[in-house]
């Protein structure tokens, strides 16, 4: 193994990928990429395997050998030519949630196809019921937009005008789609030129043997942290408090076996599949475990698929871990992924204690809305992100307002987003005392309040409206999140269960909102970690001078100011 | 997964009964207990030792193709 040339090979191929997705980024039409940066670029071996992926959205990062290998099982090596770009969102054949579109370019060396460049990609429009992907009363797949299994979108370098003319026609909005998905084109066609002047520079022989030795290397890193984890068996259970459908609670069971340096995640227990969209996918109940095993070890470890060949996922299908066919699933990827990633934290306090935070609001949100814009006459779709308070941890408090942890998804400048759709932010803070109190207490959320100014249909598929995150080691549970409307000309504010007669007030679809009506979206706080007792006095004023939390919350949870 | 005769569409969605993984090709029948279809022999060997009541079973992972699709 010739580490220097496995570490310059690695870097750059890390580069690649980073450089792909600064081109969907600067290229894409909808704010989804070229703000909040939902997306990731990678790229696969031939064998489907992971083998370079740049820091964006790490859902998507556990997902792609999953997307790679169903897609090989439908279009096969030898069906692929030079040029040829593939397409594919099933999230019944590997893929994570509808809105995720994946393309795969095969990059071919010497006339044979050594890797794929592969950009994933949550497009906002999708089709289906509700404008902006996330029908959050969705009882089936056909509810949650056009299902696109593996095809070919462009062969041999031209377009297939077919299969662009049959996506299109089932959006709402197709120009904005167009260019997104240009925009992915763009980022496998720069992946595939960067690959080939790398390859060219060492040689077909010493790269792929540097591949070879660089997935065995992130393995062997893995397995040597897994190995110093105390072997035993550590289980947690958390809950979705609804599905949108029926006011029930769901379980999530987790079960994290140790043995040596082999880890096998279990996630039998868990409740039978939802009606509504809070399933998850296969696709999303291996990223979530990969998600949590990669932020327990080491930072350092070259995430490609070498790192996972000592995990197993065990996920019984028919349940919200594995939803069965056609059950919905949109929520699976955003609401469901990071609780499953915090429910293995919540088992692994018990092996690993400073490694964990509590839990994090787990949710993006996902406040959505479309309509047709009189002023452009055309039509809109936007998603808007929520940023929650992350658990506190046993060195340190939470983050205050960040994207959930499968995310990692940026902020959208507000002058950006008034500018692009109809509505006007009046407030957007940090949450005071959102944060559950602790020894390192838990990070704030934040708050939106924003004025419509043109007919829309708004959906929401968020989560933690009615239980808060949980705390660890005598640490107290973060604030639960609400939105609230306040329709023109009326004082109160409501939820959308009390405003428009919904089953619940964090999933539901096409709640017509008109120019004068107000939302107000806030997003859940993080667990505490510790007992409150013990966070020095110093903390609590500083908390209460920065406006963090009020000096009512410091009293009462903190016994502060001292006596 | 059974497609149709022409690859068209799928016609029945087929995955282990262990783990939950896609099967696209024959997979593994075997019988134990209410369970019959399997992605592996690792999972086959899970799901006994699980049926025979073990708690945390202790099987090392296979070396090779542990994340293929069956």
């Amino acid at each position: 193994m010739d580490m220097i040339n496995m570490n310059i090979i690695e870097s750059a191929m890390i580069a690649i990928a980073r450089e792909m997705g600064i081109n969907v980024q600067k290229t894409a039409y909808s704010t989804i990429f070229s703000e909040a940066e939902d997306f990731t670029c990678a790229l696969a071996n031939r064998e489907g395997e992971l083998i370079a992926v740049a820091d964006f959205c790490p859902s998507q990062i556990g997902g792609v050998p999953l997307l790679v290998r169903s897609m090989l099982r439908e279009i096969p090596l030898s069906d692929m030519e030079e040029g040829d770009v593939i397409v594919h969102n099933d999230p019944y054949r590997g893929g994570l949630h509808t809105p995720e579109h994946t393309v795969f370019k095969p990059i071919f060396v010497e006339n044979k196809i050594v890797a794929f460049a592969v950009a994933v990609g949550h497009f906002v429009e999708v089709g289906g019921m509700a404008p902006g992907g996330f029908p959050g009363e969705a009882t089936e797949i056909f509810h949650e937009g056009l299902r696109v299994p593996p095809v070919k979108i462009i062969k041999q370098g031209e377009d297939v005008p077919e299969v662009w003319k049959m996506m299109l026609a089932n959006v709402r909005t197709p120009r904005g789609n167009y260019g997104d998905m240009r925009a992915l084109i763009s980022a496998v066609d720069l992946g595939e030129k960067r690959f080939k002047e790398l390859v060219s520079k060492y040689g077909t022989g010493v790269f792929n043997e540097t591949l070879s030795d660089l997935l065995d290397y992130s393995e062997r890193r893995m397995r040597a942290e897994i190995s110093a984890f105390p072997d035993g068996k550590y289980t947690f259970v958390d809950r979705v408090e609804d599905d949108g459908i029926e006011d029930k609670e769901y379980e999530i069971h987790v079960a994290v076996h140790v043995h040596r340096d082999e880890v096998v995640i279990d996630y039998s227990g868990s409740s039978p599949q939802a009606k509504g969209p809070i399933n998850a996918t296969l696709g999303v109940a291996w990223s979530a475990a990969f998600n949590a095993m990669l932020h327990l070890t080491d930072q350092s470890i070259p995430k490609n698929s070498g790192c996972f060949r000592p995990i197993r996922v065990i996920a019984p299908a028919g349940t919200v871990m594995n939803v069965d066919y056609p059950g919905s699933e949109v929520g699976g990827n955003t609401e469901t992924h990071p609780l499953i990633v915090c429910a293995i934290f919540g088992a692994m306090v018990n092996c690993v204690p400073d490694r964990v935070m509590a839990s994090e609001g787990t949710t993006h949100g996902c406040f959505v809305f479309g309509g047709h814009d009189e002023l452009t006459d055309e039509p809109f779709g936007g998603f808007d992100f929520s940023y929650v308070g992350y658990g506190g941890r046993s060195f340190a408090d939470g983050n205050d307002a960040t994207d959930s942890i499968n995310g990692n998804c940026a902020n959208t400048p507000m002058e950006v987003f008034e500018t692009r759709f109809p509505w006007i932010v009046e407030e957007y803070a940090l949450r005071p005392d959102s944060g559950g109190a602790g020894e390192h207490r838990g990070g704030l959320s934040n708050v939106k309040q924003m004025l419509c100014t043109g007919d829309m249909l708004v959906s929401q598929m968020t989560n933690k409206h009615k239980i808060g995150a949980w705390g660890l080691k005598g640490g107290g549970e973060g604030k639960v999140g609400a939105t609230l409307y306040k329709k023109s000309g009326m004082e109160e504010w409501e939820t959308a269960v009390d405003a428009f007669g919904k089953v619940s007030p964090s999933k539901y679809s096409n709640v017509p909102m008109t120019p004068g009506d107000r939302v107000r979206v806030m997003a859940p706080g993080g667990g505490g970690f510790g007992a409150p007792s013990k966070r020095p006095a110093e903390s609590v004023g500083e908390d209460v001078s920065e406006g963090f939390i009020s000096a009512k919350e410091a009293e009462d949870k903190y016994g502060y100011p001292p006596e | 997964m059974k497609f149709s005769d022409n690859q068209y569409y799928i016609e029945k969605y087929i995955k282990c009964d262990n783990c939950g993984m896609l099967i696209y090709g024959e997979g593994i029948p075997k019988e134990i207990g209410k369970k019959s279809l399997f992605c592996s022999e690792w999972c086959v060997d899970w799901c006994r030792a699980v049926e025979s009541g073990e708690g945390d079973p202790d099987l090392p992972l296979p070396q090779d193709g542990i994340h293929l699709i069956g």
